[in-house]
């Protein structure tokens, strides 16, 4: 019997563990509005919840295709300097070239979709480690944005590109959130219901096996990157058309932070253990905590140490719940 | 107490939740005797060992060990007073040479506190000389064989004052050469007086090596010792006493006829250790492969499933030629493989019993509308099979990993039926899984080739080959020796032809 409750108490656990990430939100907001009750209520002061979407629809977007790569076991750092070149590059197309805003859009995307593809390819047929292989591309990509802006800031007038990022839908809900919502809605699908998504798990579980069973190993894997870099690029059209520019430092500071909301929402590094609505609840917390913290006045370089503090706990918690789901 | 009594398990009785793993457990193990534990997947061979090494304490009982209760202590204690466990797969590390595997952790230090090596390999070559393993001990151990591997574990269990070593499984994957050339040597230091647990589930080898033999069955514990008779006698009582019911061996039926229709066809097929062959499979045919390891027997099934290289050759399915270059395009052409390794390439462990059935048939059978999984069909498929083949599980979700050796490899075999396959390859399907899921398994290829399957079955255990397959091909040196109907055929014949050869 003794060991029952044993056996209870653990799946108990692990159950705790696969939800920690809404918890750990729901301890924040308590916290915060304890701290700060004035200004967190959430009756009399609406505004603030309303926002952390619109807070986080970037860097989510983003997060999402990362955690696919992490699922396989793998992963992508290239996200931030393929997010920047690729909004880099549609907007020169609109801003010398003349090319009509709808191309210029698409092309961005293709530009995010083709380097992740690239990514895919030289880690799946050329076995180049991930880890490294995305990490040279982001310095790559990195110095190529350098290159395009000149450490300049560009400025960004047409109004037809400024009005995705800008813009509401009724004039009430922001585009940038729709956009984020029907992400997540398509990748839960993906992610749960299609043969891709499903391969996604069993190559991140266990790559032999995927291979033996016939799961294309090599295609899942580029795919995954193309993802990614999709993603990428899309977030790079939602936040330079939300910021209205671009700079040498566009979107750096999600570098650490996709990686924290993805393995904080329960993408276990190990890879074949992940959730879309765990990485949602990652993107949230991260959002609200650095949101809280600015509140309090917090320095923005504290805010950058309390994200550290954050993907530490990740990674703690991630190797505890591999440790418990591999007791007997 | 007998005096040469080393080890006393009395009235154990473990619970796991509600599940009674063991009731009532006793028996004893006598000092330089071959003690083996038989029994059935979940009979509880692992529960009481791991209770005997202190890995798990029992709910009630004791164990004496040397005249002094050790029921309480823990599993180091234990291993200082002489119990060693050596598990299933061998814990060495290839990367290290063999005398820094004989001393892991307890690698001998100089004035430096640095590693002393020079003293480290004296001392190995000592230990290497005492125990009779013929090896250098500067030598990589991914270099060594995989029964000197072995026998490597079972010197660090016995060097430093091991008195009862716990073989889990010693003999899993190795050939019956290296078996037999083990088990002289476990036998030879059994007369010195190390006493040995073994655990296995070849028969054959337990009669032949052991002085006791303890039968597990639902927890309870029967006595296996058998006076008289011959072997296959005593086999067969010692597998009845371990289903506790009649095991029905599966046999082919002696007039069956193998259909003229040729299904698949190589020729000229050569790969990394393969030479030009050319081979056919027959409708509802069952083909045993015989060869050691790098003959080509197994190469040959890689090769034709796409996961090894084809350097020439040609093939043809169903009159259809084929260009295979990976298993996924295997798979089109209805080619599956069942994995030698289940555990590195059969399941993933942290899926479900259903997700893993489903594997193979992602982008077929499984595909509803809108390129959506359809989940209802994927619940149908994994129910079915569950049924179908008796698979012990909670439920289709619990994880694969949570079951059984032999439940597990129900489940890849699952997957591979799901698919409807023409031609099934089989690699060593039924190590490390107790008789009656053996026979299960034997007897539902058996069916399948009735309805039209075709099998290559690839073993190295001549008795259950000769007992099921149509037709026996032997490889050596890359090329097929021997291609004969399994008639009148024995153990014997088989491996003269094998070994002509290379004699």
């Amino acid at each position: 019997m003794e060991k029952l409750k044993k056996g209870n108490v653990d799946n108990l656990k692990l159950k705790f563990i696969d939800n920690v990430v809404w918890v750990l939100l729901l301890i924040g907001i308590v916290v915060f509005i304890i701290l700060k009750p004035t200004y967190f209520n959430p009756f009399t002061n609406m505004g603030l919840y309303l926002n952390i979407p619109m807070q986080a629809s970037v860097m989510g977007v983003m997060t999402i295709g990362l955690a696919g790569t992490i699922l396989l076991g793998d992963i992508d750092l290239s996200c931030v300097g393929i997010m920047s070149v690729s909004a880099a590059v549609g907007i020169l197309l609109f801003k010398t070239s003349h090319v009509p805003v709808p191309v210029a859009i698409i092309a961005i995307l293709l530009m995010g979709g083709l380097l992740g593809f690239v990514n895919g390819v030289l880690i799946a047929k050329l076995k180049a480690v991930a880890l490294i292989e995305t990490l040279a591309m982001n310095t790559t990509l990195a110095g190529v944005v350098l290159a395009i802006t000149r450490g300049r800031t560009i400025t960004i007038n047409e109004k037809a590109y400024t009005a995705v990022g800008q813009g509401k839908l009724f004039s009430t809900i922001p585009y940038l959130v729709i956009i984020f919502i029907l992400i997540y809605i398509l990748m839960y699908f993906v992610w749960n219901r299609t043969p891709l998504g499903r391969s996604l798990f069993v190559v991140g579980g266990n790559a032999k096996c995927a291979r033996v069973s016939g799961i294309n190993v090599d295609k899942i894997r580029i795919m995954a990157f193309t993802i990614s870099g999709l993603m990428a690029g899309l977030a790079g059209l939602m936040l330079s058309s939300k910021m209205g520019s671009i700079n040498s430092v566009f979107g750096s500071s999600y570098s650490m932070d996709i990686i924290a909301a993805a393995v904080i929402g329960g993408t276990s590094l190990a890879g074949g253990i992940g959730k879309v609505s765990g990485v949602l609840g990652g993107v949230l917390l991260l959002n609200f905590v650095q949101v809280g913290l600015q509140v309090f006045g917090m320095d923005s370089y504290y805010v950058q140490a309390a994200t550290g503090l954050i993907i530490l706990l990740a990674v703690l918690i991630d190797s505890f719940r591999i440790r418990l789901a591999n007791k007997e | 107490m007998e005096k040469d009594i080393i080890l006393e398990v009395e009235h154990i009785d473990k619970n796991f939740g509600k599940t009674c793993a063991l009731k009532d457990a006793s028996f004893s193990i006598k000092k330089g005797s071959i003690h083996s534990l038989v029994g059935k997947n979940g009979a509880g061979k692992s529960t009481i060992v791991n209770i005997i090494a202190g890995v798990y304490r029992q709910t009630s009982g004791d164990i004496t060990f040397e005249g002094m209760s050790i029921g309480h202590l823990s599993f180091k204690e234990r291993q200082d007073m002489g119990i060693r466990l050596v598990t299933q797969h061998a814990s060495v590390v290839l990367d290290l040479d063999v005398a820094e595997n004989i001393f892991l952790g307890l690698w001998p230090k100089n004035k430096a506190r640095l590693v002393d090596r020079r003293l480290m390999h004296e001392n190995a070559q000592k230990i290497l000389d005492e125990y009779g393993l013929k090896v250098d001990p500067y030598e990589l151990v991914r270099k060594l064989t995989p029964v000197e591997q072995r026998k490597l574990n079972i010197i660090r269990a016995m060097f430093g004052g091991g008195k009862l070593i716990i073989l889990d499984e010693p003999t899993t994957s190795l050939s019956i050469e290296d078996r037999n050339n083990l088990f002289r040597f476990v036998r030879h230091h059994a007369e010195h007086g190390v006493a040995f647990i073994l655990i296995s589930h070849y028969l054959e080898e337990i009669l032949q090596v052991s002085s006791e033999i303890t039968v597990l069955r639902d927890g309870r514990v029967y006595s296996g010792n058998m006076e008289q008779g011959s072997t296959s006698d005593k086999e067969m009582e010692l597998a009845k006493l371990i289903a506790g019911e009649d095991v029905e061996l599966t046999y082919r039926n002696k007039d069956k006829k193998v259909s003229e229709e040729v299904v698949v066809k190589c020729e000229g097929i050569s790969a990394k250790f393969l030479e030009s062959t050319d081979f056919q499979i027959h409708r509802g045919e069952i083909v045993g492969f015989v060869g050691f390891s790098g003959s080509g027997a197994r190469e040959l099934c890689l090769a034709l499933y796409g996961m090894i290289k084809k350097k020439s050759g040609k093939v043809t399915v169903c009159g259809k030629e084929t260009d295979i270059k990976s298993p996924t395009d295997a798979l089109k052409y209805k080619i599956c493989l069942v994995p030698n390794d289940r555990h590195a390439e059969g399941i993933v462990p942290i899926m479900s019993v259903k997700e893993n059935i489903g594997f193979s048939c992602l982008r077929t059978s499984l595909l509803g509308r809108f390129g959506l999984l359809d989940r209802r069909k994927e619940t149908a498929l994994a129910e079915d099979f569950v049924k179908r083949l008796a698979i012990k599980t909670q439920s289709i979700y619990a994880t694969s990993g949570s079951l059984s050796g032999g439940n597990q490899q129900k489940v890849v075999l699952a997957k591979v039926l799901a698919v409807n396959s023409t031609l099934l390859i089989l690699d060593e399907p039924t190590i490390g899984i107790d008789i009656k899921s053996r026979e299960e398994i034997m007897g539902l290829i058996k069916e399948l080739t009735n309805e039209g399957m075709s099998v290559i079955y690839l073993t190295n255990d001549f008795e259950e080959l000769l007992r099921i397959v149509d037709r026996v091909v032997i490889f050596s040196e890359g090329k097929i020796v021997g291609n004969m109907k399994n008639e009148n055929l024995t153990s014997d014949m088989i491996v003269n032809i094998r070994d002509r050869r290379t004699l």
